[in-house]
C-alpha cells in the first residue's frame, strides 16, 4: 500500500521521534509512505488563529501538491495538521468564493477531493488490527497504559468525523492488539494545553496536571499519545505538576507507534524511545520489553 | 465599564461576525455547554458563552478585548458539544482579524506575541522553526533561560538538535504571495481605500 506522507514541522524539529517511529512502522506493515515534495507550514494553531485566508491557503499549497502525487490520499501523523487540511478542503468546497482567491494566489487549481487521514484511523482502519496483529513479535505483556487521544483528531467531530468524541476506541484497539493492558479512564480527550505551553504555561501546567494526577490515579504505567504537542506538555511540564503536588509522578508519555515497533521488534534506538524527558526504557527494561 | 452608545457601529458588529466566521450566532441558546467544556475557562476567562452573548448585545469593544479568543486553543470541544453547532475557534479567527484591523491592543499580549513570532517564522521559512520561535519568546518576554534546564536534558538526549538554530532556509514563492497578499490588503485598510 503506498499512501502520501504530511510530517509537519514538529516532526522535523522536537517530534521527530513520533516520525521516526512511524516510518519504522509503517515499513514493518509493507505500507510505503511518499512524503510530499516541497510540503509548507500549515500555519498551525497561530495561522488558524490570526487570519483565515493564510491559514486556508497555507493549507491550500499543500492541499495542490497532494493533489498531484499519484496515491489520492494522506496520512498526517501531527492531530492539527491533519484537522487542517481536512477542514481547509472543506471550507473551500463549502465556499466557492474563497476557493477561488486561494487558488488564484496559489497559482494552483484545487479538485478537492483527497482522502486526508490521520495516522491512528489510518492503522485502524485501513491497514487493519489483523495486519498488525500478524506482526506481533513480542506481545506489551503487564505494560499498563491509558490511551490519551487529546483534541485535534477527534473534534469537533463535524471536521474529524470521530464516531465517539467522548470516548474514542480506536488507539485502545490497537493498543490491546499488541498485548498491552489497557486501562479505562475518563480523560481520553481532554485538552492538554495545546499551543499555550509557551505563552501561557501556568494554564498548560494545569491542565496538563488533571491528566497526569488522574492517569497516575488509574495505576497507569505509562501515557500514550498520537500527537506530539500532547507528548511535549505531558512530558515538559510533569516536573511542574509533581513539584506543586510534591511528589514524582515518573509516566513516561509513550508515542503508541513507539510501541508499535517494540512489539514489532524493532530497536528501541531506531523508535527514539531514548528522546523523552521521562525515561520510558528504565520502565520498558523492568516489565521485560527490552533487553 | 462598557456601555452601548447606540451607534450604528454596533449594530453592524454582530452581522460583521456572523458573516465572517460563518456561524450564526443568532442560533444561539446560551445553553452554557460550550464553558462548561471549555478547557481555559475560568474565574478570569469567562469561555464562550459569555462571548456570544457580548457580541449578540452589540458590545464590541467588550468582545474585541475579551480575553476568551486569545487563550481559544481550538481544541473543538465547544462545537462537539453544542446544539446548533457553532464553532467558536472560527469565531475567534474573526474577532482577531477585527482587532488587528481596528488597532485594538492585544488583551493577552503575550498570546498575542507567541502567534506572530510562529508565522514570522513561516513567512521567512516556509516551515515553522520552532526551536528559533522558542527562542525569540522567551528572548522578547525577558525570560530568556525559561524551560532551559529542560531544554538542555532533551538536547543531551538527541531529542532536539541544537543544529536547527542555525538552520536556514526560505519560503518559496507561493508562501511569500499569501503573506503579501494579506499585508497589502492591510496596507489598502490603512489608506481608507
Amino acid at each position: 500500500m503506498k499512501v502520501s506522507y504530511y510530517p509537519g514541522c514538529s516532526l522535523e524539529s522536537t517530534g521527530k521521534s513520533y516520525d521516526h517511529s512511524t516510518r519504522e512502522v509503517c515499513g514493518a506493515l509493507g505500507v510505503e509512505l511518499q512524503e510530499v515534495t516541497d510540503w509548507v507550514c500549515c500555519g498551525s494553531s497561530a495561522g488558524l488563529k490570526m487570519n483565515r485566508f493564510v491559514s486556508t491557503a497555507l493549507s491550500g499549497v499543500n492541499l495542490a501538491l497532494l493533489e498531484k502525487e499519484e496515491p489520492g490520499e494522506v496520512v498526517a501523523p501531527c492531530p492539527f495538521c491533519y484537522r487542517r487540511l481536512a477542514s481547509a478542503q472543506e471550507e473551500m468546497r463549502q465556499d466557492p468564493k474563497l476557493k477561488g482567491e486561494v487558488e488564484e494566489v496559489i497559482d494552483a487549481e484545487l479538485v478537492g477531493s483527497l482522502k486526508i487521514h490521520n495516522l491512528v484511523t489510518f492503522l485502524r482502519e485501513k491497514v487493519g488490527l489483523e495486519a498488525i496483529g500478524a506482526k506481533l513479535k513480542k506481545p506489551l505483556a503487564g505494560l499498563k497504559v491509558v490511551p490519551y487521544y487529546g483534541c485535534f483528531m477527534v473534534k469537533p467531530q463535524q471536521v474529524t468525523g470521530c464516531g465517539d468524541t467522548e470516548n474514542p476506541t480506536s488507539m485502545d484497539e490497537i493498543l490491546a492488539a499488541l498485548g498491552a493492558e489497557v486501562l479505562d479512564w475518563d480523560f481520553k480527550t481532554e485538552c492538554c494545553g495545546a499551543g499555550l505551553s509557551l505563552s501561557k504555561t501556568d494554564k498548560a501546567v494545569e491542565l496538563s496536571g488533571r491528566l497526569i494526577r488522574e492517569a497516575a490515579f488509574r495505576g497507569a504505567d505509562a501515557i500514550v499519545v498520537a500527537c506530539q504537542l500532547c507528548q511535549a506538555n505531558l512530558d515538559v511540564r510533569q516536573g511542574q505538576v509533581g513539584k506543586e503536588d510534591n511528589k514524582q509522578y515518573d509516566l513516561p508519555v509513550i508515542y503508541f507507534t513507539q510501541l508499535m515497533g517494540l512489539a514489532f521488534g524493532l530497536a528501541p534506538a531506531a523508535l527514539g524511545l531514548n528522546h523523552h524527558l521521562v525515561d520510558p526504557v528504565a520502565l520498558l527494561q523492568k516489565k521485560g520489553l527490552i533487553g | 465599564m462598557n456601555r452601548l452608545t447606540g451607534a450604528a457601529v454596533e449594530k453592524d458588529f454582530l452581522s460583521r461576525v456572523i458573516e465572517e466566521s460563518g456561524q450564526n450566532l443568532l442560533a444561539c441558546l446560551q445553553c452554557g455547554k460550550c464553558s462548561g467544556g471549555c478547557p481555559i475557562s475560568s474565574d478570569e476567562v469567562a469561555g464562550p458563552r459569555r462571548l456570544i452573548a457580548e457580541i449578540l448585545y452589540g458590545n464590541k469593544r467588550q468582545a474585541l478585548e475579551d480575553p476568551t479568543w486569545w487563550y481559544c486553543v481550538a481544541c473543538g470541544t465547544c462545537m462537539t458539544r453544542c446544539p446548533v453547532e457553532i464553532n467558536m475557534y472560527r469565531v475567534a479567527t474573526a474577532l482577531a482579524e477585527m482587532a488587528e484591523e481596528e488597532k485594538v491592543p492585544p488583551s493577552e499580549p503575550d498570546i498575542h506575541l507567541f502567534e506572530e513570532l510562529f508565522l514570522k517564522s513561516v513567512e521567512k521559512y516556509g516551515r515553522a522553526n520552532e526551536l528559533k520561535v522558542v527562542m525569540n519568546f522567551n528572548l522578547r518576554t525577558h525570560h530568556p533561560f525559561k524551560d532551559m534546564g529542560v531544554g538542555m536534558t532533551l538536547m543531551r538526549k538527541g531529542a532536539i538538535n541544537p543544529g536547527e538554530f542555525l538552520k536556514g532556509g526560505r519560503a518559496g514563492e507561493r508562501v511569500a504571495r499569501i503573506f503579501s497578499r494579506i499585508s497589502s490588503k492591510a496596507q489598502r485598510k490603512g489608506t481608507g481605500e
